[in-house]
């Protein structure tokens, strides 16, 4: 049972995968010409037919699931490089410094994603780099609560109270010791958070703050899908879709961590 | 009244109904004739026509609050409105406009000389927009002869004035008002400005005491949509009586049930231009611009981005005005030739240009459109969508681009290719001199003269006309007399009538 | 240290963080390329004609004087007026927001109610398939966009059968049966999605409690689980809910943008992402400003209710 949620959610992230993966080196049709009338259905040779101006839709939709792994790997991994050493700090120390950093993130926390991407989209242009840029901002808050929550936690085992008065510094402590220990939390954030990215992401490009018409992103996709929803409505299905199957995958993912962890994650939730 | 409710009071008030659960609707004592709701794109930026310029303000205000002495008609042709009659001096130095006796503001004061002289020196003075003071330009002096007599003495004759003055920039407002005219427009015409909700909608309603045929439709709701597709599921759901202009034609099959909806059709004034910056060093060479017109099969363009619906034109002119010439011929589709005339030119083995478009309904694909086909003749074009703001700023402002495509709608705008800075960096002086000509020669001068001129910038390929955008206009069944061009800056409720 | 001296801490921190706040988001909005001059004056407009605007409206007095003056204004309440159709803020914030919070609150109230019994239903049944199936359904539920399904909703219930308006807004004093039926399908869509997240909560917080001993106690003698769990569980699933809700809550007024995009709705978001498009840096304060702060006194309230109630609470707050 336990596995069955892991292994589901292994199976849709390695769907998304395998589509980006092929798209890198070869899709049916080059995704960014016109290769055929507009608006075919599914059949052959467009698989899955023909968008508005006559390109290719899975060969777009292959394309996009690059952009759509590349969106969640640079936004989380930014987040998660700023934001755990951050909250490792904090909550390997005490007093005022130690608070000062969450409260930071406190601030920014009062910063939804979507609020800094309207803001970031606006000085400085919509473009994927400024959908992930924002989405990373906006996800470091709960990598540090999590990180600092989960040292604490760490910081009152005994072992740690010995490293401390055996000298071993303070940095090597949080790599040696706290870091292994709170790996699997942050881990099941990571995925969690990989989903949200990839929601995040298809919002802000239906708005039109991400990704430009370069880049054949799936929320791109839907967007331009809005003005052919009653002529082909099956254009905002296979985007709509994929997005829902990545998104999918990810949570599966950390929920399925989250059990495998589970001895360790009950005694601090 | 909502607009003087404070922030606290309204959270008071939200709260309070939760509490008491009902509320009744306020009761209004005048007589509601047919509601009216009309689906618009592009909203005023201020209510003022002097001193805001911008489409969506003469769009709802022009002759259905503001009148002018003269105005234009569907065709292209100037009619009496305030004034009765005009004459011109045969050495085209002067006009004489007699005002209607009728006429009166909708506060009842008359529309006297005395109005329209005030009206005129404050569109020329100070405070009004540049755009519109520099019409005024030719005008020397504007007298009252009498009360109901206005002459206009000019310097120099003008050809455009009459017409410009069937705009915002002969509008007519009522000299009695207190108000401020940017928050309460106040005017002669059949409708009464009644509320601006600020991102939602304009309401008007009618003037009871009007002096021409009364309006027959109140309250008219302008309501805007910021969301193409979301105005025409509000009118597919009923919710609007009117679409002004439909933005995303390809969705027109949704209003194929003649039970339901009637379609018009017709002409703008708006060119979408295809512009080059004249400053990058390969745009600046005419081969590599006409390799461009030749490389993009502009009829595919409009089936596939406009729904095979704009006119192709070929030049900067619409074929509503009277020097239209077809040039959409000049440059036929020909990727081979491009490839010709790139080799030519020096750029055989490829170029690359940034594609800057705003983020209007064509821009987006029709940058996709253009990068795709420029692809086959061996130029890399890398599109941007860009903000509206972002657009004015960074491309119509520090001219930071190599390629844009923007809809040019404001009517006779062949002389933006003259204005002094201009934002494609064009600058001919053959071609000024003839603009100048057509203003100040006789009315077949300018005929000709223009004709010559629009060619020039063809010849030139000085930019690629794409299309011009078409007028669709849906509505339902029971409005009568919709309009098949839209060629004035108005949204003239006037012709409109209730089938019933 | 006394409860008492850390909540005069936390205040301090919070105080300094509204201030800290208001800064940022003045400093942000005042960087942002374009100016409204020239959004008014369009593609018709002269470099001098922008400068004289921009000089009327105020736009070139030194920053800190400008800054000063805008806190100035918001401490008395008062943002002051849309440079773009020199409208007085306040209000129009205040007819946006009606349209938000009952958005937003409506969304949430329909989230609450499916989510309970959903969430309840999963954690009780949890061993069986059919509990497992309702699981799997809030994760199909989570994934999904938002504003995709309102779109779908839209298709479906507005144009293809006609029932329900496509967009718009009605306002409660206009008429209240049409402020209702414009508010169905958007309050839907948003309640699809927040109820799967909610009822996710709901879940683990009933198994939690059907671990604890008195739940157990409680089934030993004689309760039925329902019962059970409605007589004992309820204040621990509430607490959990509230606090998951009111850190929600205010994100989502914004969040809310999607939706009211896809269906016409006048609501914060959409003014919000107007005003940005015309660089209107009033109305775009103003609506930063009053989110990021609702967001900091929610964080400030959970945090000190914490600390009162019990401080070693405080670390399952964060780790939610």
């Amino acid at each position: 049972m336990k596995r069955g949620t892991l292994n589901l959610g292994l199976t849709l992230i390695g769907i998304v995968v395998v589509l980006a993966a092929v798209g890198l080196v070869w899709t049916p049709f080059d995704p960014t010409k016109i290769t055929g009338s507009p608006l075919q259905p599914p059949g052959w040779p467009h698989v899955l037919g023909t968008d508005g101006l006559g390109a290719d839709v899975l060969s777009r939709l292959m394309s996009g699931a690059k952009i759509c792994l590349l969106v969640g790997i640079v936004s989380v991994a930014g987040a998660a490089v700023v934001g755990v050493p951050i909250g490792i700090f904090s909550g390997m120390t005490r007093g005022w410094i130690s608070d000062l950093p969450a409260r930071l993130s406190d601030i920014l926390y009062g910063f939804p994603a979507l609020l800094l991407a309207i803001l970031l989209a606006a000085a400085v242009g919509g473009s994927t780099w400024t959908a992930m840029i924002a989405i990373s901002v906006a996800t470091i808050p709960a990598f540090v609560r999590l990180a600092r929550a989960a040292t604490y936690q760490v910081m009152s085992h005994g072992y740690i109270e010995a490293a401390r008065v055996s000298g071993i510094p303070k940095v090597a402590i949080a790599v040696r010791h706290v870091l292994p220990n709170i790996a699997p939390v942050l881990g099941v954030q990571a995925s969690v958070s990989f989903g949200i990215a990839i929601l995040a992401e298809a919002g802000l490009s239906y708005l039109g703050l991400g990704s430009g018409p370069e880049a054949p992103t799936w929320g791109r996709m839907l967007r331009e899908a809005q003005d052919y929803l009653f002529n082909a409505p099956i254009l905002a299905l296979w985007p709509g879709l994929a997005i829902a199957v990545a998104t999918m995958g990810f949570n599966l993912l950390g929920d399925g961590l989250r059990d495998l962890f589970d001895p360790r994650l009950r005694e601090m939730s | 009244m909502r607009r003087s409710r404070s922030f606290l009071g309204m959270l008071l008030a939200v709260a309070l109904t939760v509490a008491l659960g009902a509320c009744t609707r306020p009761e209004t004592d005048e007589p509601r004739g047919r509601e009216l709701n009309i689906g618009a794109a592009t909203e005023p930026a201020g209510l003022d026509m002097i001193t805001t310029t911008g489409a969506g303000t003469p769009f709802v205000l022009l002759y259905n609050v503001y009148e002018t002495l003269v105005k234009l008609d569907n065709e292209g042709n100037i009619r009496p409105l305030l004034a009765s009659e005009w004459s011109q001096t045969p050495d085209r130095l002067s006009y004489t406009f007699s005002l209607d006796p009728a006429a009166k503001f909708a506060s009842g004061a008359p529309v006297d000389a005395d109005a329209v002289v005030k009206s005129f020196e404050r569109a020329r003075g100070e405070t009004a927009a540049e755009s519109i003071r520099l019409k005024w330009a030719p005008v020397d002096t504007i007298e009252a002869v009498d009360q109901r007599t206005v002459r206009l003495n000019l310097s120099r004759p003008s050809n455009g004035l009459l017409y410009d003055l069937t705009g915002p920039t002969g509008s007519i407002s009522d000299p009695t008002a207190t108000a401020d005219l940017n928050t309460t427009p106040a005017g002669s015409g059949p409708y009464k400005f009644v509320t601006w909700e600020q991102g939602s909608r304009v309401e008007l309603e009618a003037n009871a005491g009007y002096w021409g045929t009364p309006a027959r439709f109140s309250p008219v709701n302008f309501r805007y949509f910021a969301d193409p597709n979301a105005m025409n599921t509000a009118m597919l759901s009923g919710q609007l009586d009117m679409i002004s202009n439909l933005t995303v034609p390809q969705s027109i099959g949704q209003f194929s049930d003649a039970e339901k909806y009637t379609i018009h059709e017709g002409t703008t004034d708006g060119e979408v231009v295809l512009g080059f910056n004249h400053a990058n060093e390969a745009l600046s060479d005419v081969r590599v611009r006409q390799a461009i017109s030749h490389a993009i099969d502009r009829q595919a363009l409009v089936d596939s981005v406009w729904g095979g619906k704009g006119m192709l034109i070929g030049s900067m002119v619409p074929p509503t005005d009277p020097w239209f010439e077809d040039l959409s011929g000049v440059y036929p589709y020909d990727p081979d030739k491009a490839r010709e005339l790139l080799a030519e030119a020096g750029y055989a083995s490829g170029l690359t240009l940034r594609l800057r478009v705003p983020n209007l309904p064509y821009g987006p694909t029709s940058g996709r459109f253009i990068a795709a086909q420029l692809k086959d003749v061996g130029i890399t074009a890398e599109v941007e969508e860009l903000e509206w703001a972002r657009w004015l700023d960074q491309v119509y402002g520090q001219h930071d681009y190599d390629m844009t495509v923007v809809a040019h709608v404001e009517p006779r705008d062949l002389g933006a290719f003259a204005a002094e800075g201009n934002y494609w960096g064009y600058r001919n002086d053959a071609f000024n001199t003839l603009l100048t000509e057509a203003d100040t020669g006789t009315e077949a001068d300018q005929t000709e003269k223009l004709k010559e001129a629009a060619r020039m910038l063809t010849d030139d390929a000085a930019a690629v006309w794409l299309f011009l955008l078409p007028s669709i206009t849906i509505a339902t069944p029971a409005i009568a007399g919709v309009q098949d061009n839209q060629i004035s800056l108005s949204f003239d409720l006037t012709t409109l009538a209730a089938r019933s | 240290m006394t409860v008492l001296r850390r909540v005069g801490i936390r205040l301090a921190w919070f105080i300094g963080s509204l201030a800290l706040a208001s800064f940022l988001i003045f400093l942000i909005t005042n960087k942002l390329p374009g100016n409204i001059a020239q959004v008014i004056l369009g593609t018709n407009a002269s470099p001098g004609e922008a400068a004289a605007l921009e000089e009327r409206l105020g736009l070139t007095k030194p920053f800190f004087t400008r800054y000063l003056d805008w806190m100035a204004g918001v401490l008395r309440f008062d943002f002051g007026v849309s440079y773009y159709s020199g409208e007085a803020i306040n209000p129009l914030i205040a007819s946006r927001f009606e349209v938000s919070a009952w958005l937003v609150g409506l969304g949430m109230l329909l989230a609450v109610v499916i989510a309970i019994p959903v969430g309840s239903y999963a954690a009780m049944r949890r061993r069986h398939a059919d509990g497992v199936a309702v699981s799997a359904l809030s994760q199909i539920g989570l994934a999904i966009p938002a504003f995709w399904a309102g779109i779908w909703l839209v298709i479906v219930f507005a144009v293809n059968l006609g029932w329900l308006p496509a967009g718009g807004y009605v306002s409660w004093w206009e008429s209240p049966g049409e402020w209702l039926l414009h508010l169905i399908l958007p309050v839907t869509s948003l309640a699809l999605v927040q109820s799967s997240v909610l009822s996710r909560y709901v879940r683990s917080a009933v198994i939690d409690v059907s671990h604890e001993d008195y739940f157990r106690t409680a089934r030993a003698v004689g309760w039925s689980r329902i019962g059970a769990l409605w007589r004992h569980g309820m204040r621990n699933i509430a607490i959990s809910l509230l606090t998951v809700i009111g850190l929600q809550l205010a994100t989502l007024l914004v969040g809310a943008i999607l939706i009211e995009q896809v269906f016409a709705l006048p609501g914060l978001g959409s003014a919000l992402l107007m005003a940005v498009s015309r660089r209107d840096l009033g109305i775009v304060q103003a609506i930063v400003l009053l989110l990021v702060w609702a967001v900091l006194l929610i964080n400030f309230l959970v945090d000190v209710t914490y600390q009162l109630v019990d401080p070693r609470l405080r670390r399952r707050g964060e780790l939610q």
